[in-house]
């Protein structure tokens, strides 16, 4: 009864007319992110906005667009997956020390995706079965997996002949159209991207994720097989990271036990911003590919502008609170 | 509980008597005019309202009759378009909610505003200074005595001052509400409680906690306060007030003297409509075909033997809160983990879980419908065909948004879901369309055979309770089996064929409907045999 009444039919539609902060939630990141550009466009007018900096950019940030896009479908359903990082450092191992025994390509490929399959196959049993917080339980599979990765290189660096060239070539070349040349990275990040929207938002899968992460108790009543479907989140995520590791691995054509742990925190930063571009704070995974661009520019502009690299860390870290709160702020008036 | 003689010979607080007028009748508080609208919708028009010293004055209507925007007028959180106030005889303006409060208006509203961390005394006296040493270390047993004290004023006596909130039953949560309204009085000067306004007191009190809560009005009343009581509950409305206000549609359509009117024509002023019209008849005969037969169904919190439900029957289960209702539902169609139980669905032998049930055509309409019926974050359509999605997606893998948008509009309509269309957000709807948002997606397949609901118009408005009657029994007409469980007693007996008894999670009883009297129904809940209860004053 404390809400507001009125009589006969309410005034929804009134409150569909033009509202700014309605506005402003919905298109205040992207207006950001397009501000961002503008300043980047004005103060390196030469170098910034031309094509190749941008598929630059976009192959910069296409390992970690698939972390977060796939990280997106765990926080969809109200998860969210710490050990993405170190789950993409120790498939770069994997494949890493399968090259050492001269196994081809594809075997490296399989069962590097088939140890992120597993490592989210034990996120999802743990957190869905067992009951564990996702929090406590990928923060303890992220301790393992970094350790396991360190453990199985011994600490060192997998580099050199032992990588195919096949493999290290992939993550250096591109698709050749004319004069420029579409990084495979980026092809396949965009693969990922169409796949992990598709997944979300035209099947019956997806549409039940989101009703879980809407109402856990609600859809488990309503027939929804939660505890499966939780499971199986994790997975997508963890294939993700195995993906994400084997481009990273194919990038720098070496396996470092240490090399994808960095990813974990930007793709849920990158999923963050894209929340705040939703009417409801779901995540969305066209929300997530902006906010995956946001990092990547900022990164790509920055240091262009010969901004140093801590200062960098500083000034991203500012953007994703400032983003967030906002969002928040323009809520907080409904 | 002798809480009128505690009240009147209250030693510590003698002064309060004497703001009040004490002879009765005299009008405390008169509203006139009072209209306001939204976004040019009217929500109050034209609303008059006298309250008398020493009368509960019951205010009646549907959802969005406008009972909550004149209160809020009154308690000057919402801006009037347009009001006359007069407070004993004169003109007062309510601009502000600390004007109504210096005018000797106090609200209890049905969401309590307690702090469940901290203690009864500190409850009672929240927002007041606390007796202190120095200013700074609060005399607790000083707290104590004199919440103590504000508590048996209101003639309550079991409540111990030191007690963490939290641990009261809501009943009694309410009582604390009731005497922090009341402490008010001692300590700012010269504003004394005139009137009490109290929206829905008892939508979460048990029967005995509801008695108390009737003893400490009649106390308000006895020392020439007023009472504005807001309810939907016809019984409660009869047992406690004098005169009884009928709002519908922003306006006053009437207000009568308890004892010269009946809840049949209340109904007709709130809705429009006759009494009989409300529980509509049933049109076809029970069928001969079992359509459930569940037998030594047991879980952590319910046991029962044996019952049955054959083809368009619809039987209810009663039972006082606590009594496993719910859980009786929730064992049956899996929500809960069942030890035991042999569930026939037309004579197939199933083992439900949530999502078996719905694949075999049985339906649950749960009980809180936001926290367990809804996505309220997602659109009419999404949660309408969420537990039907496997038969309207191309091939149980994806969406098919036409068919979705066309099945929600189209059972929309069957169930009279007012919305701008599927596409809106269900957080967005009104409580009794978010209800029939639940029911329509147990409509979601064609072949129904059990429909399991618990509570289906708790919080819904006459007229949505109406539809969902009609509803209910088309459904039955069609053959579907439907088990119902409800606290709301006249619904029961007006829908069902046969009643289950549940007392203490076990099922121990089963009746026909027909002659069951709303006392002779509540008896069986209680364990009682009408005799015993007869004797004992109908309490």
């Amino acid at each position: 009864m404390s809400v507001p009444q009125t009589v006969g039919v309410r005034p929804a539609r009134k409150r569909r007319a033009f509202s700014v902060a309605r506005w402003l939630r919905t298109f205040g990141t992207l207006i950001g992110f397009l501000i961002i550009v503008a300043i980047f466009w004005q103060q390196r007018p030469t170098t910034f906005m031309t094509v190749t900096n941008w598929l630059n950019i976009t192959q910069q940030v296409s390992i970690l667009g698939v972390v977060a896009f796939t990280m997106t479908v765990v926080m969809v359903v109200g998860d969210f997956d710490l050990s993405v990082g170190t789950m993409a450092s120790l498939v770069g191992i994997i494949a890493g020390t399968l090259f050492q025994n001269e196994q081809p390509v594809a075997v490296a490929v399989v069962a590097g995706l088939l140890a992120g399959a597993l490592g989210g196959l034990i996120n999802g049993f743990l957190v869905s079965y067992v009951g564990i917080s996702a929090f406590v339980t990928t923060l303890g599979t992220m301790t393992i997996f970094g350790g396991l990765a360190l453990y199985i290189s011994g600490g060192t660096t997998i580099f050199g002949r032992v990588i195919p060239e096949a493999f290290g070539n992939f993550g250096r070349e591109g698709l050749v159209l004319g004069s420029i040349t579409i990084p495979n990275l980026t092809l396949l990040a965009l693969a990922v991207l169409v796949l992990t929207w598709f997944i979300l938002e035209q099947t019956v899968f997806g549409r039940r994720l989101y009703a879980i992460g809407g109402n856990r108790e609600a859809s488990r009543l309503a027939g929804v097989r939660v505890r499966f479907l939780r499971l199986l989140a994790f997975v997508v995520s963890g294939l993700g990271a195995a993906a994400a590791g084997l481009m990273l691995a194919s990038r720098l054509a070496s396996a470092n036990p240490k090399q994808g742990d960095g990813l974990m925190l930007n793709a849920i930063a990158a999923v963050f911003l894209g929340m705040t571009m939703s009417e409801e704070g779901e995540p969305h995974v066209l929300g997530t590919l902006v906010g995956v661009l946001i990092l990547g520019v900022l990164a790509n502009g920055l240091t262009q502008l010969n901004i140093d690299s801590y200062i960098q860390q500083i000034l991203t870290g500012g953007i994703i609170i400032l983003a967030v709160t906002l969002s928040s702020l323009s809520r907080r008036g409904q | 509980m002798n809480s009128l003689s505690a009240v009147s010979s209250g030693p510590v607080y003698t002064t309060m008597t004497t703001a009040v007028d004490p002879s009765p009748g005299t009008v405390l508080l008169a509203v006139r005019h009072a209209s306001k609208s939204y976004n040019g919708v009217p929500a109050l028009t034209d609303a008059s309202l006298e309250l008398r010293a020493g009368e509960v004055h019951a205010l009646m209507g549907e959802n969005g009759a406008g009972k909550s925007t004149l209160i809020k007028l009154l308690a000057g959180v919402l801006a009037p378009d347009r009001i006359e106030v007069e407070i004993q005889g004169r003109p007062a303006t309510l601009h502000s909610p600390q004007a109504a409060y210096g005018h000797g208006l106090r609200f209890i509203h049905q969401e309590l505003n307690i702090v469940p961390q901290l203690s009864v005394a500190e409850n009672v006296f929240l927002g007041q200074r606390y007796p202190a040493w120095f200013g700074t270390l609060v005399r607790w047993r000083t707290l104590n005595r004199r919440a103590r004290d504000v508590l048996a004023m209101l003639g309550v006596h079991h409540i111990d001052p030191s007690e963490r909130m939290a641990r009261l039953s809501p009943g009694d949560q309410m009582l604390v509400s009731i005497a922090r309204a009341f402490a008010g009085d001692d300590s700012d000067n010269g504003s004394r409680a005139l009137v009490y306004v109290m929206d829905e007191p008892t939508a979460a009190l048990t029967g005995h906690e509801v008695d108390l809560l009737f003893e400490v009005i009649n106390g308000l009343k006895a020392r020439g306060s007023a009472v504005l009581y807001v309810s939907h509950r016809m019984e409660e409305i009869f047992r406690i007030s004098d005169r009884i206000t009928v709002m519908r549609d922003g306006r006053v359509v009437g207000t009568r003297h308890a004892a010269d009117t009946h809840p049949g024509e209340l109904i007709r002023l709130m809705t429009g409509r006759t009494l009989q019209q409300v529980y509509p008849p049933r049109q076809t005969p029970v069928g001969e075909r079992m359509r459930l037969t569940v037998r030594n169904l047991r879980s952590h919190a319910v046991r029962a033997d044996a019952f049955d439900l054959r083809e368009g029957e619809i039987v209810g289960v009663a039972g006082l809160n606590g009594s496993g209702r719910t859980e009786l539902l929730r064992a049956l169609v899996g929500a809960d983990r069942r030890l035991s139980g042999e569930i026939l669905l037309d004579g197939r032998r199933v083992s439900l879980t949530p999502a078996m049930a719905w694949r075999n055509g049985v339906a649950f309409v749960p009980e809180e419908r936001r926290s367990q019926g809804l996505v309220l974050s997602r659109s009419v359509a999404d949660n309408i065909t969420l537990p039907g999605l496997a038969w309207l997606s191309r091939g149980g893998m994806l969406i098919d948004r036409g068919l979705e948008r066309r099945t929600s509009r189209s059972l929309g309509d069957t169930v009279q879901l007012k919305m701008i269309g599927p596409d809106q957000t269900v957080r967005e709807l009104s409580g009794g369309n978010q209800q029939k948002a639940v029911f329509a997606r147990a409509l979601t397949r064609t072949t129904r055979v059990l429909l399991l609901l618990d509570e289906p118009t708790r919080g819904v408005d006459v007229g949505a309770k109406v539809d969902l009657y009609r509803l209910i029994r088309e459904l039955s007409g069609q053959g579907a089996a439907i088990l119902m469980v409800s606290s709301d007693l006249p619904e029961l007996i007006g829908m069902t064929d046969r009643i289950l008894i549940m007392r203490q999670g076990v099922l121990v009883d089963e009746v026909p409907t027909a002659g069951l009297t709303e006392e002779s129904l509540l008896s069986l809940c209680y364990g009682e045999t009408a005799h015993e209860r007869s004797t004992d004053g109908g309490r």
